[in-house]
């Protein structure tokens, strides 16, 4: 301890501004993790504590999907002799009408028995609605708030709440308002309950409840009750505790969040070069003093403690800052994640506060020591070693020994061959993930020798420019090979990422952009929301008549989505009109089985096909039986095709829309597609259908230009990872190259000296600063190119094979790197301003040493 | 040539530091003078003065009739490049170019065609007979040699005044003595006024006029 405060601490304190860079990563990737983490914990929260409060005294929930089911579950289920009394539910999310308010969920129940699970605590006057709950069936228009929503808008008992319902706007009244406490807090307060059947109707959902919450007798186990009721519905329920919602919720989650976790290792890696090449730096540049420790008796443990307690310091600030400002950014992220998964994945959490965890924010600080430490450790152990004689030496401690060079050829070679027999020869996963380490590996451990190269090969062009500035900002490359390659090697794995992530983000789009030419080209979409992927309202069927007969209207095609459990994952089933998509769909890319005959097959219900992600998720094969849960029992069909699907992330099974009606008892309509006849005026259709349909109920006709839109901004959500990405890169560039520019300012001072006292001009000795930094990113972008290259091959495998299953074609991002060379440079040379004015004003005959 | 008027120098630091005080000095063009004092004299502190490389703290310098202290710091810069040769004790070659192109420096620098910059830079090489030399790194010469590329590098210019900092201080007596010869003979020839800052005392003899400093201050001016 005592070293630190005699030894390191003064190093320290003249050396602050390259202190703070170096810390710089670890920030960075704290920051993320404890950003991400905490964000998708509150976001979690949120939803557990909405389901635990609505949730009352149930012990059981009975669902079957999004879809829902017919009311007549409910009489089976009464039947079961351990259900002590069993609730139905419809919940919805609707937009509240209040600006700054956001949504509101409904909660939807039976008043007559929904009293037995959970507790309406009235203020008082209200209590009349609960005695009498034939208030509330009388009056359909009835709404119950908590006092938290209603206080924030102002509402008290006999206000009126307008709402957008599927028979169109309509005024509610406000016949109650909770208490706080119990359920009230569910939602962040946002509640609202309504009378099941008025739920029915306003959310045309016919005569089908979401789920049936239950209480079972005293004595009754949850297994055993679960086992009874399972047997008396059968296959195609789900009959789970509330708390089993959560826990999809969670699973859900993981998806979104696998991409952040990513950002936040690669930043804590990117971090880990930083450190590692401000300790390897120092301990060059402290040779003198180590040795002159050694030669007074410091013991090499002695020395190695000293700089890893450094590193320890270093990671331990680096910790503290990145924890305040990941939650910072939990803010934004919460606002975020809520966003997601409502929008994709069709569950709302409403998360109103942050939930900050004691010990993730232990772990996160131990993981930025831990990280720290680790970078330093190879640097400490060299300090360590040093020889006290040779360190009191003056001479030349930059040079990468020639033994050192070659081993790290040679650990490169060996890498790049076993990587290459992984890629031939490898079949699992785990064989796979280790040639792709060892592939980056052998980027890394060929990056000093390939900066060296690339070093040399820009010299002439530099000096070419600038005889003088040039060959100098060169020439300090190629002798200080340690400096400079730790630097590039972060940029180099920081660019990888983004050419990855951007290669991803291209062929998505090209993928998208084709699926939507050949499969979401009706002219209008008739949808029950203004984005198509709420599915909060449905139509009835009985539309589609009246569609139809539109003048202009060539086709209606009627959709209804809906999610239901496939081998634990939440899957889109499809109920479609099979020969008239076909009809329409005939470019659409197919993966396995015949176009007509698949189609055939469908609208004869004698099979299914899936989506082609799902296909390679769940290793399931052309002619596989598929089991499908429905309310009516386990449905098994043949896989007839598997076609290209970008629905859902986690797959989507497509069935013919009478057998849809069939088995899930359902003939609600989600979507209609609407193809215009030739000639006929898109404008006058979309004012017909809206003069016909909109005026009685809620309905939205939405264009083909304006849905592709809605899907490409959902898909630029997930790609937002490279824009992020790509700030990283940009700040690892910044944080790197200062970092080597301030080192390098310092080792060449006696150098700019002389320029100076030789005829200098003050700009001249700016231009070969910058023209170092520029030199830096150019190297850094080359070899970041390169390795881009190779990451995406990688990172196109593991999207196809773990994360969603959709396999993209190889398409190199030439876009991306036409926007990185500029920002990359720019991002250099904007490093270097700072040295640069470091280097021109620091003191003429301190640099030349004189006495 | 040179006229130094009541010039003082102090170091701020813990405590100020005077490394010199109310200096008077005229030097004539042409004339070659040598520098002497104990260690902590200012010596050093004087020639940076005289070749702009620092600036007085009170008092005025005039180089050619021109008062250094008011110039900008690239007016400053431009003068030392194109009126004063420095020779340093520790050479300051870069390690990194090659003879010729140390030597080319000040041309480069200055913007000089580059046919131009390799026909004067060999001149000037040849001049201190190491034009067979051209293409060597410094640490591939003896510190002689590299002293003959630094006075070399100097002379880019033509300037008419050439500062020496312990010019021979690094090196052993017979290659010292060779490089004083040279700076001799170059002052013959080219008639350029040379200061030279020396410990040794053989080198100061050599010069016919030696200032003594002692505390900062001028302690003697002896003419041969």
């Amino acid at each position: 301890m005592i070293l630190l405060w005699l030894i390191s601490w003064p190093y320290a304190r003249k050396h602050l501004v390259r202190w703070v860079l170096t810390i710089g990563g670890i920030v960075l990737g704290v920051a993320l993790l404890v950003g991400m983490y905490t964000a998708n914990q509150s976001v979690l929260e949120a939803f557990n504590r909405t389901v635990e409060h609505i949730a009352g005294k149930t012990q059981l929930q009975v669902s079957a999907g999004d879809g829902g089911f017919a009311e007549e579950v409910l009489e089976r289920v009464q039947s079961d002799a351990d259900v002590s009394a069993a609730a139905p539910v419809i919940e919805q999310v609707v937009d509240s009408g209040f600006k700054g308010q956001g949504k509101l969920l409904i909660l939807a129940v039976d008043m007559t028995g929904d009293r037995s699970l959970r507790d309406y605590d009235l203020e008082g006057g209200d209590q009349d609605v609960m005695d009498d709950p034939l208030v509330f069936l009388a009056q359909p228009d009835s709404l119950i708030l908590t006092r938290d929503f209603a206080a924030r808008n102002g509402l008290e008992s006999g206000s009126k709440l307008a709402m957008k319902t599927m028979e169109g706007d309509r005024q509610f009244t406000v016949r109650g308002i909770l208490r706080s406490g119990g359920m009230t807090s569910a939602f962040g307060g946002n509640l609202a309950i309504m009378d099941i059947y008025a739920a029915q109707k306003f959310f045309g959902m016919g005569r089908r409840f979401d789920r049936i919450d239950i209480g079972l007798r005293d004595g009754v186990s949850l297994e055993a009750g679960q086992a009874s009721l399972r047997k008396v519905l059968g296959p195609g329920f789900e009959v789970e505790p509330p708390s089993g919602r959560g826990q999809q919720f969670e699973s859900l989650m993981g998806v979104y969040s696998m991409t952040m976790n990513l950002a936040s290792v690669f930043a804590l890696f990117i971090g880990t070069f930083i450190i590692y090449n401000s300790f390897a730096i120092a301990v060059t540049q402290r040779r003198a003093e180590i040795g002159i420790l050694r030669a007074l008796g410091a013991t090499r443990g002695q020395i190695r403690a000293l700089f890893l307690g450094e590193s320890a310091v270093a990671g331990l600030m680096g910790s503290a800052l990145g924890i305040g400002l990941g939650l910072l950014m939990a803010q934004g992220l919460t606002a975020s994640t809520n966003a997601f998964m409502e929008g994709v994945m069709g569950v709302s959490a409403n998360a109103d506060h942050m939930l900050v965890r004691p010990w993730l924010l232990i772990t996160a600080a131990a993981v930025g020591v831990i990280t720290s430490m680790v970078a330093a450790f190879l640097p400490a152990r060299a300090a360590a070693r040093v020889d006290p004689v040779k360190a009191l030496q003056k001479g030349q401690y930059q040079v990468l020994s020639a033994g050192e060079n070659r081993r790290r050829r040679t650990a490169a070679l060996v890498a790049i061959a076993i990587a290459a027999g992984c890629i031939v020869f490898g079949r699992s996963t785990a064989v796979f993930y280790t040639g792709y380490f060892l592939a980056m590996l052998a980027m890394l451990l060929l990056t000093p020798a390939l900066s060296l190269y690339l070093s040399k090969l820009l010299r002439g062009p530099l000096k070419w420019i600038r005889p003088v500035e040039g060959a100098l900002a060169a020439d300090s490359l190629i002798q200080s090979p340690r400096r400079t390659s730790a630097t590039v090697a972060a940029l180099m794995l920081s660019l990888a990422l983004v050419i990855a992530l951007g290669g991803m983000a291209r062929a998505s789009y090209a993928e998208i952009a084709e699926w939507m030419d050949s499969t979401m080209n009706p002219d209008f979409f008739v949808t029950t929301s203004q984005n198509i992927s709420q599915r909060t309202f449905h139509f009835p069927d009985s539309m589609l008549d009246g569609l139809r007969q539109i003048p202009g209207v060539a086709e209606v095609q009627p959709v209804r989505i809906v999610r239901t459990d496939f081998r634990g994952k939440p899957v889109m089933v499809v109920g479609i009109d099979s020969l008239s998509i076909a009809r329409r769909t005939r470019n659409r890319r197919i993966t396995a089985g015949d176009f007509d005959g698949m189609y055939r097959t469908l609208a004869e219900q004698k099979g299914i096909i899936i989506a082609d992600n799902l296909a390679q998720l769940e290793k399931l094969k052309l002619g596989q039986t598929l089991e499908v849960a429905t309310p009516t029992g386990a449905l098994r069909l043949p896989i007839v095709g598997i076609l290209k699907d970008y629905s859902n992330q986690l797959g989507t099974i497509f069935i013919d829309r009478e057998l849809y009606r069939k088995r899930w008892k359902d003939d609600s309509v989600d979507v209609f597609r609407i193809y215009l006849a030739p000639g006929a005026n898109a404008a006058d259709v979309k004012a017909r259908i809206l003069d016909g349909f909109a005026r009685e109920r809620r309905l939205f006709v939405l264009s083909n230009k304006e849905v592709r839109s809605y899907v490409f901004k959902v898909t630029d959500q997930w790609f937002g990872m490279t824009y992020l990405q790509l700030f990283v890169a940009v700040l690892v560039a910044i944080l790197g190259i200062v970092n080597t520019l301030t080192v390098s300012i310092t080792d060449r001072r006696r150098e700019l000296g002389v320029l100076r006292a030789v005829g200098g001009l003050r700009n001249q000795i700016r231009h070969t600063i910058w023209m170092e930094a520029l030199a830096i990113g150019i190297v850094g972008l080359v070899l970041g190119i390169a390795a881009g290259a190779l990451n995406l091959y990688y990172m196109l495998t593991v999207s196809r094979e773990n994360f969603a299953g959709i396999a993209l074609d190889y398409t190199f991002p030439f876009g991306i790197v036409a926007v990185l060379v500029p920002v990359i440079l720019g991002a250099a040379f904007g490093s270097a301003l700072f040295p640069a004015e470091s280097a021109v004003r620091s003191s003429l005959v301190e640099a030349l040493e004189y006495e | 040539m040179v006229s130094v008027n009541g010039v003082s120098k102090s170091f701020d630091g813990k405590r100020q530091v005077t490394a010199l005080e109310q200096i008077d000095l005229q030097v004539a063009r042409g004339e070659m003078l040598s520098i002497v004092g104990p260690s902590g004299s200012g010596k050093s502190t004087l020639l940076n003065l005289l070749g702009g490389l620092d600036r007085p703290t009170t008092g005025e310098i005039r180089i050619d009739g021109q008062n250094i202290a008011r110039l900008s710091d690239d007016d400053l810069t431009r003068l030392r490049r194109d009126k004063i040769g420095f020779i340093f004790q520790f050479f300051n070659l870069l390690p990194s170019l090659s003879c010729m192109e140390n030597v080319a420096l000040p041309l480069h620098l200055k913007g000089i065609a580059k046919r131009e910059t390799t026909v004067r830079a060999r001149e000037l090489l040849d001049l201190v007979q190491l034009g067979h030399r051209l293409d060597h790194l410094p640490d591939e010469l003896s510190g002689g040699e590299r002293q003959r590329v630094a006075i070399a590098r100097a002379l880019a210019f033509h300037p008419p005044i050439l500062l020496a900092d312990e010019p021979t201080g690094n090196l052993d007596s017979h290659t010292g003595a060779e490089i004083l010869k040279l700076i001799l003979d170059l002052h013959g020839r080219m008639g350029a006024t040379v200061l030279i800052v020396t410990h040794d005392a053989g080198v100061a003899a050599s010069c016919p006029r030696t200032v003594t400093l002692r505390d900062g201050r001028v302690a003697g001016d002896v003419r041969r």
